[in-house]
């Protein structure tokens, strides 16, 4: 049923809502840019609105992947009882490396983690329809395909929160 | 009229105050989004005060004092990209007057951004700062005591019989 509709009455409802919460929050990622540069701090209303857009994608993107059923929430603050994402907030960044960050970032972020995250991205998708066979005959994904797939979304999401200049913590290499 | 007192920068918390000044930091919103139209920095600014004049009073004054101060200079930026597209298109004359309202608008941005980073700064620091007209009738609209200001006791949502 979400295979052959889903884009009817999921990804195409949210899709359109988070293009534009989307454009909100780089407008505000924008902004926190320039705040955390002369303040140190990501403003935590921004912080807090940008989590809660990650976790919304994330919402969607699990049924997309067939992590699990049920209908994803609208909204920001909206939560979901089978994912949990949650980002400490940090009361100081640096602004040193929010410099290296926007200058250097494609460097030692971008293309190693690009890189591995490409060839991750291509296993997943065979994971992804390897997967959609297996609970179109048994009704479940198997826990390695399942742990997999969310070790990858756990990856990327890493890799946003540290070139949305949301944590210092450089990503690690790791699906866990 | 009457009005509520003005709280101290000690009463005022980080995030109210972070909040106050990234309302006047809206008028970088277009370049965020990478479309250099005026009227987006007047679309982030509409959105940013709508979500969050309700959180403090304090709040509630710059985003309404930022909202203001963005209608003009998006109006005469706007009047700008207008004339240029037209003058493109039409293969109008670049004319004198064209460079000397292109001169004014953009006299009257610097002087809007820099009143603007001041402002920011000030709210930053939990401090008022008025704008020329639209200070004071950003502080009428945050500060008046209404009648409604405290909850009264005659319910809102009532059965239909």
């Amino acid at each position: 049923m979400r295979s052959f509709f889903g884009l009817f009455y999921i990804y195409l409802p949210h899709g359109f809502v988070l293009l534009f919460m989307g454009l909100w929050g780089a407008i505000l990622g924008f902004i926190a840019w320039w705040m955390i540069l002369f303040t140190g701090r990501y403003p935590q209303s921004f912080f807090e609105y940008q989590v809660g857009l990650q976790r919304w994608q994330m919402r969607v993107n699990a049924r997309y992947f067939n992590l699990t059923d049920g209908y994803p929430a609208f909204g920001i603050d909206s939560k979901d009882e089978v994912i949990t994402f949650e980002v400490p907030y940090p009361e100081k960044l640096s602004r040193g490396m929010l410099l290296v960050r926007a200058f250097f970032g494609w460097l030692y972020v971008l293309i190693p983690h690009g890189i591995v995250l490409y060839l991750l991205t291509l296993a997943v998708l065979v994971v992804w329809f390897v997967g959609w066979w297996i609970i179109l005959f048994t009704g479940q994904l198997p826990a390695g395909m399942h742990n997999f797939i969310v070790g990858y979304m756990r990856w990327t999401t890493r890799v946003n929160l540290y070139m949305g200049n949301m944590t210092d913590t450089y990503p690690p290499f790791s699906l866990d | 009229m009457e009005f509520h007192p003005l709280p101290q920068p000690h009463e005022i918390t980080e995030r109210e105050k972070e909040d106050a000044m990234g309302a006047y930091l809206m008028m970088f919103a277009a370049v965020a989004i990478g479309l250099p139209l005026p009227i987006i920095n007047l679309i982030a600014a509409i959105i940013y005060y709508f979500v969050n004049r309700k959180k403090s009073r304090f709040i509630h004054f710059h985003c309404l004092q930022a909202l203001l101060s963005n209608i003009p200079t998006t109006l005469i930026n706007w009047g700008l990209v207008i004339w240029a597209v037209r003058n493109f298109i039409g293969h109008h004359e670049w004319t004198e007057t064209f460079w000397a309202y292109a001169i004014f608008a953009g006299l009257a941005t610097f002087l809007y951004f820099i009143v603007s980073l001041i402002a920011a700064y000030k709210a930053r620091h939990g401090k008022m700062y008025y704008f020329l007209l639209f200070g004071k009738i950003s502080y009428e609209a945050a500060y008046r005591v209404r009648p409604n200001d405290e909850p009264g006791t005659e319910p809102v949502n009532k059965p239909p019989f």
